[in-house]
């Protein structure tokens, strides 16, 4: 039975013995899956492939353990190739990075940019890949860090790019004055075509606008936020179903809250509410708010209205809602942490409400007088990171500790950063350079 | 660029022609894998090599030949479809088995044809919109297979003949069936609806309506509806065995339709076995099979529910308008308790105990309770008979059993009130002559009024109780105090004290006593007022009773019990033998209507008659004479005289109560007007009349003629008034 069980491979002249148990891992789908199926009389003494020996050792080595051991006369792409003709590309994926973890980062690739000025934002998608959002280009990666074809928006600024998955990219550009396009679309990440424009409709009449920042709520109810401005006063924030790619809602602007031009949104599972901060806006104050589009209110909500503007003072550039959906996190330019309480009653008051962790002085380093990107903020699984000049902090714990800090030599500072598929991207401003980080696997002991 | 075209003369020529495969390349590579195809389809792929074929369809992508190499895929496969067309078409006899075989071989050969093309499926086509594969085989299939107008025709007929052959009892070769329809389901939910569901559900209908007609004419209703529930059932499990779950629903739709709602309304009316010979007849298992039959069809079970309410609202009026009924008040509500048992077990053995059902019998049973305006009087009778006898109902939850069924009666009645009027008389009459089964039902009865219907419907009710309860003590008291310690040789007396308005008390003129009971009450009246200031009392002599001993002709003794009224008429026999009516009357004081009655009861009840009446007849008349009879024998030392009461109410008593009942009503509707007035300060005629019915019905029904009555006398005394510009509207006066 055992030499039943025994498969030969001829790869390239060289010879490997392996078992169809192990060739299993690969799965039907897959080449070696077919090359043993029954219908393509299997059995025979030993199986020749005109392919690289020195790719498939490492890929029978990935399905015989399950880890992936690249050697260093191994180029990556070559393995990709490689991989990609036996059908096992996923399993290379699945075996090259562990789970997150920002503790254990490190930094496994800097792509670089071609495209002039500072990038707008970087986003990763669910699998590893990302897109770089710059002026009115979307420059897609896969998670090979390949390149896919750009995604161009005929000369409309972008505002928000965001993964709806790992095929589909939502865009979110500007209105040009005259020509009524502007606002949201999905596009595909594979091909850059144009799948689906999402419209805006007021009193049953198609209207253009400007679509701001963008927000998915949770997965199993498709539904997309924007922030809308329109020509008229259709100021507020729209709601739209991704798979059927209809409206289905439109919050307007209340006066005092200036939603068309918020910065930021975030979908609260727990209090079923949409998070929107508006931290640069043209006139009024600042503002967070809870929306709750069941009845149209703004359940819980927070201003700076009433501090004095002075450049010394500390000043709110962006929030996320934390993962308990307790409270609101807030950093200012010295690089401080703050925090707003969600479950008390609204704090209109002055700004009173943040509780403001002062760690400049930690930070052994001076406050550049003149800041050329803001800081952001993001969570995942827990921890806390926050990015400022050229690196990203990393706070782990509930009382928000630092515990690791990511910085990279060259790039300059960091104008935006995002998590997803396991793994980090910084873009950096001078260089329009982006850095990804990743956990390794995990050790085996 | 053009700067290198100008350095031709360098030796850079070699690099100029871009390195090019060569070009007959893809001819040949496809070549090859044609070839396979080809022996996939021939049964005689042992020969090929998979590793080979697998290397050749990569190329082809990697050299920018994937689109050549899907079109020949398309346009090989779409060549031996169409041989396999033909075959399937020429084939003799067993047409389904030949299309089910090729249909397996084709899915066969195209699961090894993208295991070839699989690199193209992964890499080609996603990025250029084509359809993988796999399914671009089915679709294949179905354009030329399928949809080939000799098959497609042909496929359907043989379908459908099977199934009508499994129908009329023929055993077909469901396995077979099973993976046809598979396949069709394989190529898409529409293919499979639209080749063989729509014709599939089209001939089941009319297979079904023809059945149903022939069945109709020769079955009963039990028959017919087994047969229906049968055929339902045989369709689900046609599905189930061999075709989609989706078509499921479809094809009971169609069954149910031509089957049932078709019918339904001759099936319910069918003479001597429809709906009304089941209800009638107790028949549990046709009315549940007729039930869950009826329910899948839309209003199926309201056409039952309204045959049954109908049904049951004319048994029951005529039950309630019997005249012969309402001589026994007890049987009367013990033949209504009988028919609400019998339709609710009907309901929960056979209607799944069905809200609705319960509903439409709820209002039936409102609907003719009411038709009968003595129903009030005699649920409360059907009470009294109950807590009355003791020897009836053995225990105590026996009482309680009848007692709650009786209240689901009570639930119905619209005039609540008047049954409370009833049920305080009768209670009355069960605690003075300490006759009511036992504390703890009586009690137990409120309680479950009190529930029902609120505190205010009980309070007085309890106060019944309450004063018998302070009576025990009183007397107890009496007969400890210095009133009552020297009274050996007096008669005892017992005395109730009922709080006035808490009991059915009328004012009656107190009947002349005889003497020696005036001094005992006298002494009691004296301790009675000692204790408690400010109270006065009166005799109610027409409610109380008493023991007598007399001595008879012959020496025997016998202690008589009787009515107090009728203690007055005995003991004037004391100092004379014979006196008439007139004497009696004139010596008592007792009201002529009472006194006849006391005096037929003392002198024309056989076996009782301790009085002698000239003449002898039946009925009392003024001018009649009355003898102490000493010839009365008895075999009793304890002699019982009942007094002839008519336990149901006379006509002028009935009208009497009414009129009282009327009465009470007027100032609750008045405090009824002005809650709803105070609460919304200005309202219309209609909007009062409205909620003020609202607040009242669950005591009565207020008559709007009465309403307006009340609303009329609160604006003469200034609780309302008409609006000065609406006169429609009235505004409350705070």
């Amino acid at each position: 039975m055992a030499s039943r069980d025994r498969v030969r491979f001829n790869v390239g002249g060289q010879l490997f013995e392996t078992t169809s148990t192990t060739l299993a891992n690969a799965g039907r789908e897959s080449m070696l899956g077919a090359l043993l199926d029954e219908s393509w009389n299997p059995g025979q003494p030993e199986y020749f492939i005109d392919r690289n020996p020195a790719c498939f050792s490492t890929l029978l080595d990935l399905l015989r353990t399950g880890a992936l051991h690249i050697p260093s006369n191994v180029p990556e792409k070559l393995l990709y190739r490689e991989a990609l003709y036996y059908g096992l590309l996923d399993h290379v994926r699945g075996a090259k990075w562990g789970p997150f973890d920002g503790n254990t980062l490190r930094l496994a690739d800097s792509v670089p940019g071609r495209a002039p000025g500072d990038g707008t934002a970087i986003r990763a998608a669910p699998d590893g890949g990302c897109c770089v959002a710059h002026g009115s280009m979307v420059h897609v990666y896969n998670w090979m860090l390949e390149e896919r074809r750009p995604i161009s928006l005929d000369y409309q600024q972008v505002n928000d790019v965001g993964y709806i998955d790992a095929n589909s990219i939502v865009i979110t550009a500007r209105e040009r004055l005259g020509k009524g396009d502007g606002g949201m679309a999905v596009f595909s990440a594979a091909t850059g075509e144009l799948r689906h424009r999402f419209r805006v409709e007021h009193g049953r009449q198609p209207k253009s606008f400007t679509a701001g920042a963008l927000s998915l709520a949770c997965p199993d109810d498709h539904h997309i936020f924007s922030s809308c401005k329109g020509r008229l006063n259709e100021y507020g924030i729209g709601v739209w179903d991704h798979n059927t790619g209809q409206q289905v809602d439109f919050f307007y602007e209340h006066p005092g809250c200036s939603l068309g031009d918020a910065d930021k949104l975030q979908w609260l599972p727990s209090k079923n509410c949409l998070m929107v901060a508006t931290l640069f806006p043209r006139t009024d104050n600042c503002f967070i708010g809870l929306l709750d589009f069941r009845d149209k209110s703004i359940p819980w909500c927070w201003s700076d209205a009433g501090i004095t503007v002075n450049l010394e003072d500390k000043r709110v550039l962006h929030a996320i809602a934390m993962e308990d959906g307790h409270s609101i996190c807030v950093i200012n330019q010295y690089d401080d942490l703050g925090f707003i309480d969600l479950r008390a009653g609204n704090t209109n008051s002055a700004g009173t409400g943040v509780r403001w962790s002062s760690r400049s002085k930690l930070m052994n380093q001076k406050v550049p007088y003149e800041e050329s990107c803001y800081p952001k903020l993001a969570t995942h699984n827990g921890q806390l990171f926050s990015c400022m000049n050229d690196s990203i902090s990393v706070f782990s714990g509930s009382e928000h500790v630092l515990t690791s800090t990511l910085r990279r030599s060259y790039g300059g500072s960091i104008c935006d950063f995002s998590i997803g598929g396991d793994r980090l991207f910084a873009l950096h401003n001078e260089e329009n350079v982006f850095d990804v980080w990743e956990s390794p696997p995990c050790p085996i002991i | 660029m053009s700067g290198q075209s100008k350095k031709k003369p360098f030796k850079i020529e070699a690099y100029k022609h871009r390195v090019e495969v060569d070009p007959k390349y893809a001819d040949r590579t496809w070549a090859v894998i044609e070839h396979a195809i080809n022996e996939i389809y021939n049964h005689n792929a042992s020969g090929l090599s998979f590793e080979e074929l697998y290397r050749n369809a990569y190329n082809m992508v990697l050299y920018k030949f994937g689109e050549r190499q899907y079109n020949g895929l398309v346009s090989t496969v779409t060549r031996h479809l169409k041989d396999m067309g033909k075959a399937i078409e020429s084939a003799q006899g067993s047409f389904l088995d030949e299309l089910n075989r090729k249909w397996t071989d084709h899915t066969k050969s195209m699961q090894m044809i993208r295991d070839v093309l699989m690199y193209m499926d992964r890499t080609y086509i996603p990025t250029n919109h084509k359809t993988p594969v796999y399914e671009l085989g089915l679709n294949l299939w179905r354009d030329h297979i399928i949809h080939s107008a000799k098959i497609q025709t042909r496929l359907v007929d043989m379908l459908l003949e099977q199934i009508h052959r499994e129908r009329m009892g023929e055993v077909i070769n469901r396995g077979l069936m099973r993976s046809v329809t598979k396949m069709l389901t394989e190529l898409g939910s529409s293919v499979y609806q639209e080749v063989f569901e729509k014709s599939f559900l089209d001939v089941s209908a009319s297979f079904y309506s023809g059945e149903s007609q022939q069945y109709i004419e020769v079955y009963n209703c039990s028959n017919y509806l087994r047969m229906a529930e049968k055929r339902i059932n045989e369709e689900v499990e046609r599905v189930s065995h061999y075709l989609d779950s989706k078509t499921e629903p479809k094809i009971t739709a169609v069954v149910e339709k031509e089957l049932v709602e078709t019918h339904m309304h001759r099936l319910v009316h069918m003479e001597n076995s429809g709906l009304i010979p089941m209800l009638v007849g107790n028949m549990y298992e046709d009315l549940n099979c007729m039930y869950n039959l009826f329910k899948r069809v839309p209003s199926g079970l309201n056409l039952i529910k309204d045959v049954m309410a109908s049904h049951l609202k004319e048994t029951g009026k005529q039950l309630v308008t019997d005249p012969d009924r309402l001589k026994d008040p007890v049987d009367f509500i013990q033949r209504l308790l009988d028919m609400r048992e019998k339709y609710n077990e009907i309901i929960t053995k056979s209607f799944h105990n069905d809200k609705a059902f319960q509903n439409a019998l709820n209002a039936s049973f409102e609907y003719f309770i009411n038709i009968n305006n003595r129903s009030p009087e005699f649920i409360s009778l059907f009470v009294d008979d109950a807590l009355r006898k003791g020897v009836k109902a053995a225990s105590d939850d026996d009482v309680d059993q009848v007692l709650d069924r009786v209240l689901v009666l009570f639930r119905y009645l619209q005039e609540k009130d008047v049954f409370e009027k009833y049920y305080k008389q009768h209670l009355a009459k069960r605690l003075l002559s300490a006759k009511s089964v036992s504390e703890e039902a009586e009690r137990g009865m409120i309680l479950k009024l009190k529930t029902e219907c609120g505190y205010q419907f009980t309070s007085k009710l309890e106060g019944m109780f309450n004063d018998i309860k302070t009576s025990q003590d009183t007397m107890l008291g009496f007969y400890n105090s210095p009133y009552g310690n020297d009274m050996a040789d007096m008669p005892a007396i017992t005395v109730q004290i009922l709080t006035t308005g808490s009991w059915p008390t009328q004012n009656i003129n107190t009947c002349i006593l005889p003497a020696e009971i005036v001094i005992v009450c006298e002494k009691f009246k004296a301790y009675y007022l000692g204790t408690h200031n400010g109270r006065r009392l009166t005799w109610q002599t027409n409610m109380g009773h008493a023991d007598l001993k007399a001595t008879f002709g012959k020496g025997q003794k016998h202690e008589l019990n009787v009515s107090t009224y009728q203690m007055c008429v005995l003991m004037l026999f004391n100092s004379a033998d014979r006196l008439t009516y007139r004497e009696i009357e004139q010596a008592t004081d007792i009201p002529g209507p009472d006194l006849k009655r006391c005096l037929q009861s003392l002198a024309c009840v056989r076996g009782k008659n301790v009085l002698r009446k000239e003449p002898m007849s039946r009925d009392i008349s003024e001018d009649d004479a009355f003898l102490f009879n000493d010839k009365f024998t008895s075999k009793l030392v304890k002699v019982k005289i009942g007094t002839v009461v008519a336990q149901k109410e006379t006509e002028p008593e009935k009208m009497e109560t009414r009129q009282r009942v009327e009465e009470d009503r007027k100032p609750q509707i008045e405090a009824a007007i002005v809650r709803v007035m105070k609460s919304r300060r200005v309202l219309d005629h209609n909007s009062i009349v409205t909620e003020v019915t609202n607040q009242l019905q669950a005591r009565f029904l207020p008559n709007p003629v009465v309403i307006k009555k009340r609303i009329e006398s609160l604006i003469e005394r200034e609780f309302l008034e008409r609006d000065k510009a609406d006169r429609r509207l009235y505004r409350y006066m705070a």
